[in-house]
Order: structure tokens, then C-alpha cells, then sequence
């Protein structure tokens, strides 16, 4: 397995099938890539206005949603002010 | 069934672990393009990249945080593959072995 | 004789390995290139590939029927694997079928 283990308490970035993307740190993950966030935050991106941030707090992930995990750069996350960040969202998963 | 020649894959499996370390591009079923190092992949094709790249990053600031990735295999479309570090003939006298008669 | 030997679906694939092949897609996409590997997902390994991407534009307002614009993207890739859930069909170099020694991908035309 292809192992999640490393990102286990990291800050992780999720981008799920419908596009939506989550952050938050990594508190678990099991065989079928179930994924337990804590203190998770959903990014919504738009081109009008800068990356709106929607608290979700302890979140369970089915691994059947996640399309990636990514272990995030903190020093480039405070580097970087999300209000000034204007893009689409990402596009749902089709063939 | 005659169609177990290749168990689980195995055989795309073997590919893709021997180009660990490789610069690939992954292209996601949503059209993302990320490029990177192949660290690890897995029966299910699930892979792993460091260094991450994404294709077109004015578009898609979203990863720009991101320094390494987890990939599920069902979300992939394609992967291009460093063309000098793939033996064609290996490939191919493989497939055949493992086809059936 | 080769041809004998051609019992089932997966049979008419192997027979193109090294060879090159016109694969259809999910997404209205379309490749060509030469075979190198496959297994029984329809996982593939080609190299030489050029990509076909059909690019449908309903203009908007239009009345129902009108026909649609379509634009091509096409692009290379020198060595891609690409995954089998998307495969649609793999049309063989012709020439394996009707052992004829053109080289074509696309069958002659029906007159």
C-alpha cells in the first residue's frame, strides 16, 4: 500500500471527487483511504472574490471521495493571503 | 477464468515500480496535470509524488502549497512516463508471456 | 496461422502489441500509438501518441438541432500509460485482420 501513514498529523489539502477542497490536520486514515481530519477548514475558490474559508472542524472522509491528498508547506501557506487568491474551482472528476 | 494472466495488474504494477524516483506527469480525471517524482505506487495504482508541479499554476493555485501528493489510482487518466527508462521489448515480451495462448 | 488463434476479445489485442493502434476514450477523446502493454483491466502502455480531444460547443440560444461546433485539440505524449477504465475500444492496425500488408489504422473505405 501506497501508505498514508506519513501525512498522519501533518496539515494535509484534500481535493474530493465534486472538486471541493478541504485542509486540515490528518488525525487518521484506514485501509479503503477513509480519511479523519481535524480541524478542517473548506476552501471555496471563485473568480469574483478571494478563497472563502467555511470551518468544518472533526471531518470523516469516505476514501471513495478523495481524489488526492497533499501534505501542505506551512511556510508557503503564511506566506500566501487567500483573500487575494482568485481561481475557478476545481472540476468535478469525469471520465 | 482465463483472464487472471495478469493477478491485480501486476504487471503495470512492476512498470510503475520501476520507475520510482522518475519524473512522471499524472493527469487526473478532472484535467489536472501534476508532474513530479514517483515515490511509490501500489496494487490499487495509487501513487505517491514529491516535488509536485502543477501544469498551467495560474489556473490552478489551489496545490501551490502542496510540496507532495497522494494520488488515487481511480482518479487517474493518464501518466506520462519517462520514455528512456521504459524497456518497449521488456514490455511487450511480458504482455505476451502473460496472455494466454 | 495466426488467425486461428484468435478465440477471444483479449487474443485480437495481443496480436498488436508493437504495433500501432487507435484506442477510443471516456470524454470524447481519441488516441493513436504503438502498444507496448496491457492487462486485463484494459490498462495500457503506449508510446508515440498523438491525443484527439473533441471539443463540443452548443452555441448558446441556439435552436434545438442546430448543429454544434466541434473543435479538435490534439496533442503528443512519447510514452503514456493510460488507465483502463477509460478505454472505450482498441481498433487493431488493420492490416492483422484482412493480412494484407498495409500498415494502416484506418480500415479501407467501403465501396
Amino acid at each position: 500500500m501506497s501508505s498514508l501513514q506519513g501525512y498522519v498529523d501533518r496539515r494535509v489539502l484534500l481535493i474530493l471527487q465534486d472538486g471541493r477542497v478541504i485542509v486540515g490536520v490528518m488525525a487518521g486514515f484506514d485501509q479503503k483511504s477513509n480519511v479523519v481530519l481535524s480541524d478542517s477548514k473548506e476552501r471555496i475558490y471563485s473568480i469574483d472574490e478571494g478563497v472563502e474559508e467555511i470551518p468544518l472542524g472533526l471531518y470523516l472522509v469516505k476514501g471513495d471521495m478523495i481524489v488526492l491528498i497533499g501534505e501542505l508547506d506551512d511556510a508557503v501557506e503564511q506566506a500566501v493571503d487567500l483573500a487575494t487568491i482568485h481561481a475557478e474551482p476545481i472540476p468535478p472528476i469525469r471520465y | 477464468m482465463r483472464h487472471n494472466f495478469c493477478p491485480l495488474g501486476s504487471l503495470i504494477f512492476s512498470v510503475f515500480k520501476t520507475l520510482t524516483d522518475q519524473q512522471v506527469t499524472v493527469e487526473l480525471k478532472n484535467d489536472l496535470s501534476i508532474t513530479g517524482v514517483l515515490k511509490s505506487v501500489d496494487q490499487f495504482l495509487n501513487i505517491r509524488l514529491d516535488s509536485i508541479k502543477v501544469l498551467d499554476e495560474a489556473r490552478h493555485p489551489h496545490m501551490m502549497a502542496v510540496k507532495n501528493c497522494f494520488i488515487r489510482g481511480s482518479v487517474v487518466r493518464y501518466v506520462q512516463l519517462p520514455s528512456e527508462h521504459v524497456d518497449t521489448q521488456l514490455l511487450e515480451d511480458a504482455t505476451r508471456r502473460g496472455a494466454p495462448t | 496461422m495466426e488467425n486461428s488463434s484468435i478465440q477471444e476479445p483479449f487474443d485480437l489485442i495481443r496480436l498488436s502489441l508493437s504495433e500501432r493502434v487507435f484506442v477510443k476514450l471516456r470524454g470524447d477523446r481519441e488516441l493513436t500509438g504503438i502498444l507496448h502493454a496491457y492487462d486485463g483491466h484494459m490498462n495500457l502502455i503506449m508510446s508515440d501518441v498523438e491525443e484527439t480531444i473533441m471539443i463540443v460547443d452548443v452555441a448558446e440560444g441556439a435552436p434545438a438541432g442546430q448543429p454544434a461546433t466541434v473543435n479538435v485539440a490534439k496533442r503528443k505524449m512519447e510514452m503514456l500509460f493510460v488507465r483502463g477504465d477509460g478505454v472505450i475500444l482498441v481498433r487493431l492496425p488493420y492490416c492483422r485482420i484482412c493480412r494484407c500488408s498495409c500498415n494502416q489504422v484506418s480500415p479501407p473505405s467501403r465501396t
